[in-house]
């Protein structure tokens, strides 16, 4: 693991910024042949390490982007990513969105913020300053609000949900031969998995002939699974659904788990979102523990890639890539490939050119599964959920089978 | 809803273990707030160095690391208590001494406020520094200890948890032994109840402060380097345990390094038992309704002597 | 209390802030900088309603985010499931606060000082699961583009400043009302010594009650109106440690219990914190929380009770605005008739007990006063005399036993209710309101006699004069020698003219020549028709002094009757002496 520590050179350099952006005047300089889009990601507070990623895949795209020439139908104008930190409230993502749009009037477009509540803070002001924007967030709220100016990558949860337990039903019963009759599940109490799981609760279960035996949700953090899990133990569904949202949770309720002589295969897992497939849940829990773990997830590097995922691995020093960074890296080349078809560096139009966006190639279209097409919420159209799985340490995308690195298995005892 | 005799016992046993770290944290918590009457918003943040000692101790930099994975974690929870309480220390040398103790005294009531600030000031400093120091991702100390038990009929008792239960009863008992028994101890004592006295009878207070803030949160340091194994944390975590504390001290009562103790514990009880009845989501407000019956109907809480004389 | 001049200027002080602020919203020309402006403002409020019930009060809060929250969410669900404009429900928070002010404050005003404070901690953080639990993880105001100001939302930025500057020109002058009135004179006692407040007569509860539900009504209506402007609310945003620490940091960095120290916070601190996470997050993230938390600690060293009260004192002016010293005194207030002696005696014990877990403080104690008397109750240390006060003066419930005064029970009366009834005291060791001039403490003990502020004046200037303390009357306390602070709470108790004084050891530490003078001062007061029980140690004073000792030694009483008898009794002197010395006297005499 990198440990991010100071060297004498990256403080100096830093402090030499500070007291240059402090001398710098308030509005930005407007650059020659530049253009400039927004990125608004957490990167100091509890969840600096995803803005961190996020970052990450950006400065790729940035290098990417320029090195092949700019956006060519503007000249070969530069691409520019104007960084805001938006911290651990919504008040100062409210506040960095507001600078961003006040001190960058030419900005084209942005990405971003991660937190869904921060993604839901910053594009009530950039809808109002009608500047297009990206996010992989999938909150249900996001895409409610009638905006026209907001674009989830992601799928949203209903869908994700519509998607993954059939998927890994089938997959069960491929290798098992027998269909899971009961679930369990355990979940966090943040807007994502509760949106999840709203439709399946609604009917959804019953459908694919699922009994709920266990149901719980908690609010993070939490301090032990112990409860959690000794209804699990009790209960012994064929598979359990866990929907936790952070790490430090995801790491407490898998090594109850295996304590509880429940992990390694006694009872599948099967999860959603990109907490699951992190380096960091690998470093704390172990390969071992992890192994089998199956985890649907809106975006995850796939075949085709693999190119990109070593250079990526190489610059940064991560164990693997994922979401984040990727998410980090395809949207800039989103706002990209919508500057070249826009022609203009006007917003209204970029906004436009997405609208109008079925990118199935192209670098953009390479980091997504599925083509790169909105409806008129903002919505993904026909995108298929991936699934990644841990084998042997590494979590790799597993369905669709067209975009997977390695074969899907069903772990058992 | 129903639960069973297991389901009871098992909830039971992890509030109890889990309660021990809470305990050994508000005991280092009570012996600030009950020497110096400060409240300080720090505290949460050294916990979290103590995490990051212990971590570093036992892995980043291998000193503890050929002590292995079971014996080098608990070294390293131990180790820590010395090293943040010299962190502890410089700090309140440099800072914390200028806002408390029997200078602030004299200045009637305004130490109180500058206290409170300068606290605040230093959670934040600790956090941020922590970041940029630490970095961002969360990390933990890797025991086969904490996905293990040992057994009782059906019930498991994590081993992890077991370890540092043992831990926190004893540095909780020797540091009560401490303060009841030895002279510098009973010191302290004197120094919190009344430092103008104290000084006249030749007690050295800004000394017994120093040693009283540095002691508490060394001993809250070793709290944190017992859950480093469990849970995973970074150097925001400290926040997550400031109720805690503060709830668990204000039960325990004023003063009461016994009272903080059970204070502490029976909070990781109430916390881990109250999931058998009601919503899990709604843990700590448990915590919170139960620390709000007890301060009502016993605002000195459990252990804690009734106020001043008239 | 500040005089009608410095009222004037204050009014004057708090228009001139409200039109510079208008002018500065519409020369800054960027979105953004209105949006800081507008949430400096917003903070203000929340922390000028910490102010009241913490700054003037003296307890602490560290959970006033409990307000802000309720009043972000009251507005919140009213828009998004009622349909209701935040015109109406911003106001509404107001009842949404004090009423949250009133349940809270019931269990929690318990608890005192510090302990006050932590367990406000306990409340936001509680609602904080509460609201999650109920799926409120994420609200969003919807968009009205159909009817943006019938649901404030605006387009220019400017309105919201406007509004939230009008919130805070209100809680400003809520500010200025509560510290020129009696509410305020009575906080500060409170925040200065609570037990000295509550036994001058002063319903400590009840203030405590109206202070916080004031404080609660101003947070949660600016947490209205922070969530009209925010669009977005989580539970974290309101009610997390952060909002909390936020109101008290603001308030003690600008000037803890001032007017304008919460609105100096606001205009310092959320523009810096703001502007170093705008220039310095990118740079190495993390660092403009440790330049802030240095920035905080740097400044508080300097100035450990805000800006505002160094600034004053760098300028050389006093902390409490000086009453003018040419202020015309006010005719002496007639002393009442020496009062006719009542059938029976105005003040009966009969079989006190009290015990504090093993401990027999008190054990079948009896007194009975008459009216006009000057008694005395004598006793070694630990005999339970000042225990015996308590009970008489409420803060203590006797275990058993009855206590009549004037013919009606006064047990188990809270002490303000008993110093309503005519009983005042003074205490073992001098509980001066330190920071108030001499004259202001004495107001304080004239209230609960008082029908208003002018006549409690009155009364507090006549009770010096009785006690020759007036050319003290504009001291501050705090620097008093200790006859005149005995002869300062002697006034105090005497203002609300008592009909029984409790006097616990007025004459300890006092030199021979202060000595008699007090001892004058209480010949006359019981001249002038007032009862009188003094408690006191030294015996030579007081053997000329009174009409009868009752002896407590042990909690029991030992003897009692004419001093000169009571001196030579055996077992008194026992007590004082031990069973050695009786022998030795008794050798000698014979």
């Amino acid at each position: 693991m990198t440990i991010h520590t100071p060297t004498r050179r990256s403080v100096t350099a830093g402090l030499a910024t500070a007291i240059g952006a402090l001398a710098a005047p308030r509005i930005g300089r407007a650059q020659a042949k530049s253009v400039k889009i927004a990125m608004i990601a957490p990167m100091s507070g509890p969840w600096a390490r995803q803005g961190q990623l996020l970052k990450m895949g950006s400065d790729l795209a940035m290098e990417d982007i320029n090195a092949a020439g700019g956006i060519k139908s503007l000249g070969g104008a530069k691409m520019e990513i104007i960084f805001a930190d938006d911290s651990a409230t919504t008040e100062k993502a409210k506040n960095a969105a507001q600078r961003l749009v006040s001190d960058h009037p030419d900005l084209v477009g942005g990405f971003g913020c991660w937190l869904s509540s921060f993604t839901l803070a910053v594009t009530e002001v950039t809808e109002r300053a009608s500047v297009p924007w990206l996010t992989l967030s999938y909150s249900d709220a996001i895409t409610d609000r009638g905006f026209k100016f907001i674009f989830q990558t992601s799928p949203t949860a209903a869908n994700q949900a519509a998607e993954t337990l059939p998927t890994a039903l089938k997959l069960a019963e491929s290798t098992t031969g027998k269909k899971p009759k009961t679930i369990g599940i355990i979940m966090d109490n943040t807007a994502a998995p509760i949106a999840f799981v709203k439709p399946l609760k609604a009917g959804g279960l019953d459908k694919l002939g699922l009994k709920l035996t266990v149901d719980q949700i908690f609010t993070p953090p939490l301090s032990d699974a112990t409860p959690l899990v000794e209804k699990v133990r009790s209960a012994k569904p064929d598979f359990l659904l866990l929907l936790t949202s952070a790490m430090p949770d995801c790491k407490l309720v898998l090594e109850k788990l295996d304590e509880f002589k429940l992990a390694h295969g006694k009872i599948p897992l099967v999860s959603n979102g990109a907490p699951f497939g992190s380096p960091e849940l690998l470093k704390t829990v172990g390969a071992d523990l992890l192994d089998g773990l199956l985890f649907s997830v809106a975006d995850w590097p796939m075949k085709g890639q693999e190119a990109f995922i070593e250079r990526f691995k190489k610059k940064t020093g991560e164990a693997f890539l994922t979401q984040d960074a990727l998410c980090g890296y395809g949207h800039p080349e989103i706002l990209a490939a919508a500057l070249e078809t826009a022609g203009a560096a006007d917003k209204l139009k970029v906004a436009d050119a997405i609208r109008k966006m079925n990118l199935t190639t192209g670098p953009a279209a390479q980091c997504f599964p599925g083509p790169i097409k909105f409806d008129e919420k903002g919505r993904r159209v026909d995108v298929p959920i991936i699934f990644a799985q841990w084998q042997k340490g590494v979590p790799v995308t597993v369905f669709p089978a067209d975009r997977a690195l390695a074969k899907p298995m069903w772990p058992t005892a | 809803m129903s639960f069973s005799l297991v389901d009871f016992l098992q909830a039971l046993s992890a509030g109890i273990l889990v309660g021990s770290a809470y305990a050994l944290m508000c005991v280092g918590l009570g012996i600030i707030f009950g020497s110096m009457r400060v409240i300080n918003f720090a505290q949460g943040d050294f916990l979290m160095l103590g995490m990051y000692a212990a971590f570093y101790l036992t892995t980043g930099y291998g000193v503890l690391a050929f002590m292995g994975p079971y014996a080098g974690p608990i070294a390293g929870a131990f180790l820590a208590g010395p090293i943040v309480f010299a962190i502890g220390w410089l700090v309140h040398r440099f800072i914390v001494s200028r806002v408390t103790g029997a200078g602030a005294e004299a200045s009637a009531g305004s130490g109180a406020y500058g206290q409170i600030l300068v606290t605040l000031g230093l959670s934040l400093i600790l956090q941020n520094g922590g970041l940029i120091v630490f970095g961002s991702t969360p990390t933990a100390i890797r025991t086969p200890l904490s996905h293990s038990s040992w057994e009782i009929g059906e019930i498991l008792l994590n081993r992890a948890r077991c370890v540092s239960f043992v831990v926190a009863v004893i540095v909780a008992g020797v540091v009560y032994l401490f303060l009841g028994h030895t002279r510098r101890g009973k010191g302290l004592r004197a120094a919190a109840d009344n430092p103008q006295a104290a000084i006249y009878m030749g007690i050295d207070v800004d000394r017994a402060h120093r040693l009283a803030w540095s002691l508490g949160v060394g001993i809250t340091a070793v709290a944190g380097g017992l859950i480093a194994s469990n849970q995973s944390f970074q150097p925001y975590t400290g926040f997550d345990f400031v109720i805690v504390m503060y709830a668990g001290v204000v039960l325990g009562g004023l003063g009461s390094i016994l009272g903080a103790f059970w204070g502490g514990l029976l909070i990781g009880i109430v916390q881990q038992m109250s999931t058998l009845v009601f919503p899990y989501q709604l843990q700590n407000t448990c915590i919170f309704v139960v620390f709000l019956l007890i301060i009502f109907f016993r605002p000195q809480g459990m252990f804690g002597r009734l106020s001043e004389r008239t | 209390m500040r005089s009608p001049a410095e009222t004037r200027r204050q009014r004057w002080a708090i228009a001139a802030v409200a039109a510079a602020v208008l002018v500065l919203s519409f020369v800054l020309k960027s979105a953004y900088y209105e949006l800081i402006l507008t949430q400096v403002l917003l903070w203000a409020v929340l922390s000028l309603g910490w102010n009241v019930l913490c700054g003037y009060g003296g307890y602490s809060s560290f959970g006033h985010a409990v307000f802000w929250g309720l009043g972000a969410y009251t507005v919140a669900l009213a828009m998004i499931d009622l349909d209701l404009t935040p015109w109406v429900s911003i106001p509404c928070c107001a009842i949404v606060g004090a009423a949250a002010g009133a349940l809270i404050g019931f269990p929690t005003f318990r608890l005192r000082g510090h302990y006050f404070g932590l367990a406000m901690l306990a409340y936001p953080l509680a609602f904080l699961y509460v609201f999650q639990w109920l799926g409120y993880q994420e609200l969003a105001l919807p968009m009205r583009r159909d009817a943006p100001v019938l649901y404030m939302q605006f387009e220019d930025p400017r309105v919201y400043v406007v509004l939230a500057l009008g919130l805070m020109v209100v809680a400003l002058a809520i500010s200025l009302w509560v510290e020129n009135s009696r509410f305020g004179m009575a906080l500060t006692a409170i925040k200065q010594n609570e037990p000295a407040a509550e036994a001058a007569g002063i319903n400590t509860w009840k203030w405590k009650m109206l202070a916080l539900m004031l404080s609660g009504a101003m947070s949660a209506v600016a947490g209205g109106l922070y969530v009209v402007v925010l669009l977005v609310l989580t539970p974290d945003t309101v009610f997390g440690i952060l909002a909390s620490a936020q109101a008290l940091i603001l308030a003690l960095f600008g000037g803890v219990g001032s007017l304008w120290g919460p609105v100096i916070g606001a205009m310092v601190l959320v523009p810096l914190a703001e502007g170093l996470n705008a220039e310095l997050g990118n740079v190495l993230p993390g660092i403009q929380g440790v330049v802030y938390g240095v920035a905080i600690i740097v400044i508080i060293l300097a100035a450990p009770e805000g800006v505002y009260w160094r600034v004053l004192d760098r300028l050389g002016r006093n902390k409490r605005p000086a009453s003018p010293a040419a202020a015309p005194r006010a005719p002496v207030v007639p002393l009442p008739h020496p009062r006719a002696a009542a059938h029976g005696d105005l003040l009966v014990l009969k079989n006190i007990g009290i015990s504090f877990g093993g401990l027999r403080a008190l054990d079948e104690v009896e007194l009975a006063v008459p009216e006009g008397g000057l008694y005395g109750i004598i006793g070694p240390n630990g005999a339970g005399k000042t225990t015996l006060f308590n009970v008489v003066n409420g803060f203590l419930a006797p275990g058993s036993g009855t206590i009549e005064f004037a013919g009606a029970s006064i047990a188990g009366l809270r002490p303000s209710l008993v110093c309503r009834r005519g009983i005042g005291r003074t205490f073992q060791v001098v509980r001066a309101f330190a920071r108030m001039t001499v004259l202001e403490n004495v107001i304080v003990g004239a209230y609960v006699g008082a029908r208003d502020d002018p006549a409690a004046r009155n009364m507090a200037l006549a009770a010096l004069d009785r006690v020759g303390l007036s050319d003290r009357a504009d001291a501050i306390a705090g620097g008093l020698t200790t006859r005149e602070l005995r002869l300062m709470e002697l006034a105090r108790a005497l203002a609300p003219q008592p009909r029984l004084m409790l006097l616990d050891e007025t004459l300890a530490g006092l030199s021979h020549d202060d000595l008699d003078g007090i001892l004058g001062v209480i010949r006359q007061i019981r001249a002038d028709g007032t009862t009188v029980l003094i408690i006191e140690h030294t015996m030579q004073a007081m053997v000329n002094l009174v009409d009868h000792f009752t002896v407590l030694d042990h909690g029991r009483l030992i003897a009692e009757g004419n001093p000169n008898d009571v001196v030579r009794d055996p077992r008194v002197i026992e007590a004082y002496l031990g069973k050695k010395w009786v022998e030795r006297v008794a050798a000698t005499a014979n």
